[in-house]
């Protein structure tokens, strides 16, 4: 917009801004520090109301692993990444006890495969077809909790057995009412980024309360036959 | 939580995501692609990659981001970039592969940004380290990498460079270079790294993105892939030999 123009005068601040790094610097720093704190305070409000459920799902996951489950992980885009990072935190873990934990978004064969001649809405499930047993436990991240292939992947799931955790961002969500999810995690927020942020912080907290709960020595367990 | 959101003394990492942003958003409104390395967490790399091409907000723009994640991430590099481009690393500030690369970068002519955990490097500098630098300090790697801290300085890169998005007023004014004494683009010791050896001591060399010939005879056995200081048109260190890199 010039100055010439006849409206020019009902904006006089898009030129100006149009000019002024220094103002936009002033407003990225802004957005930013808010956001951080915003994140901040989601993170403890949840960790602190989830507290209790996440205890008893840590509780039932250690007892699983104890007897040799394993914990199957997946999510779609960045949860994706997520699923990706909690199967690495548990199987290499930064100290504690190694845990089997696998993630389904990682076979690009099979994701393809079964994207193509079954469906996308399959991509999860029919793995846990191939995988899952009563001894095992599975996890899926969503920030919408209306995914229908992690829908799929829990019920799946749930009817073979496995004990299932899911963590999910709004409440009345598909996965915050589904029966299949044993223990579902909810993030009250609508903004997918400190949905996610707040997720990666239940997921430690949970990691961590497993590793508490694990009976010892459950070290050299993992490779048991389950029992 | 106990993270510290940067120290007493200098910016914390919204004073430094901030220009890196207005430098991210004039990169790719000039058609460049953001190359993503993290070799100690490779899913942060695929999960930026995934925020910049596909956004999660209805109406963004999507924009050219790639993840590297295999073993020789520099060499991928070197092969897909192009001068103007941008270099996106993570990971602690000791991470081999990402000092490799954030030098070469000067090279190749990419501008680089690194967030990093653990002690910080340096600071911000053509030698030292990136471009641009955004640190979380008070957080034990391992634990930014999965409780939400790490993701959190991304998103916010990317929710900064779409703020910048809607002044596209200043998308457009020119980088750094401007200047006729520009500290980056002046011959005080540029890197550069060695494309091939020629004959009589001639050596081609790419330097700031664009290759040329400069006299290698001051040095003895430079190979390709040596990164060295240009000087005058005359290489003067071998960097790599000097454990430099």
């Amino acid at each position: 917009m010039s100055a010439g123009e006849p409206t020019g005068f009902l904006y006089p601040f898009i030129e100006a801004e149009e000019q002024d790094v220094g103002a936009l610097m002033t407003e990225l720093v802004m957005s930013a520090q808010a956001k951080m704190q915003e994140s901040a305070s989601l993170r403890a409000a949840t960790l602190e109301r989830c507290g209790d459920q996440l205890e008893r799902a840590a509780v039932g996951m250690a007892e699983r692993f104890a007897r040799g489950g394993r914990l199957f992980s997946f999510g779609n885009g960045g949860s994706a990444t997520d699923a990706q990072g909690t199967a690495e935190l548990f199987r290499h873990p930064p100290h504690g006890t190694p845990l089997p934990a696998l993630s389904l978004v990682d076979d690009q064969a099979v994701l393809t495969a079964l994207s193509n001649d079954v469906g996308f809405e399959l991509v999860f499930s029919r793995q846990l077809i191939a995988h899952a047993s009563e001894f095992d436990m599975a996890i899926g991240f969503s920030t919408s909790g209306d995914s229908v292939d992690m829908l799929r992947a829990f019920e799946e799931a749930a009817r073979r057995g496995a004990l299932t955790v899911g963590l999910c961002g709004y409440e009345g969500s598909g996965m915050a009412v589904s029966d299949a999810i044993h223990h579902c995690l909810v993030v009250r927020s609508d903004s997918v980024h400190r949905i996610q942020e707040v997720q990666d912080a239940l997921t430690l907290a949970l990691w961590e309360s497993v590793q508490r709960h694990l009976p010892t020595p459950v070290a050299a367990r993992g490779w048991r036959v389950p029992s | 939580m106990n993270t510290t959101w940067g120290s007493p003394n200098g910016a914390g990492p919204a004073e430094n995501l901030a220009p890196a942003a207005l430098v991210l958003a004039r990169r790719f409104a000039a058609g460049a692609t953001l190359w993503c390395v993290a070799p100690q967490g490779p899913a942060h790399a695929r999960h930026v990659a995934v925020e910049f091409v596909h956004p999660v907000i209805v109406g963004k723009r999507a924009l050219p981001a790639v993840s590297i994640d295999e073993p020789g991430a520099a060499e991928s590099v070197r092969l897909l970039s192009r001068p103007g481009d941008l270099l996106l690393c993570i990971g602690t500030a000791n991470d081999p592969v990402l000092r490799d690369l954030v030098t070469r970068a000067d090279a190749w002519g990419l501008t680089s940004l690194w967030l990093g955990t653990g002690p910080r490097p340096g600071r911000a500098g053509r030698d030292t380290g990136a471009d641009h630098v955004v640190w979380l300090d008070g957080v034990e790697p391992a634990r930014a990498a999965r409780s939400g801290d790490l993701v959190l300085l991304y998103h916010l890169l990317w929710e900064l460079t779409h703020i910048v998005f809607e002044h596209p007023g200043l998308l457009t004014q020119e980088a750094e270079c401007a200047d006729e004494v520009c500290v980056t683009c002046s011959d005080e010791g540029r890197v550069a790294e060695v494309l091939a050896v020629l004959a009589e001591g001639r050596v081609e060399v790419v330097a700031g993105g664009r290759a040329e010939q400069i006299d290698g005879r001051l040095i003895d056995d430079l190979r390709p892939g040596d990164l060295v200081l240009v000087h005058a048109g005359i290489a003067i260190t071998n960097l790599l030999a000097e454990g430099g890199s």
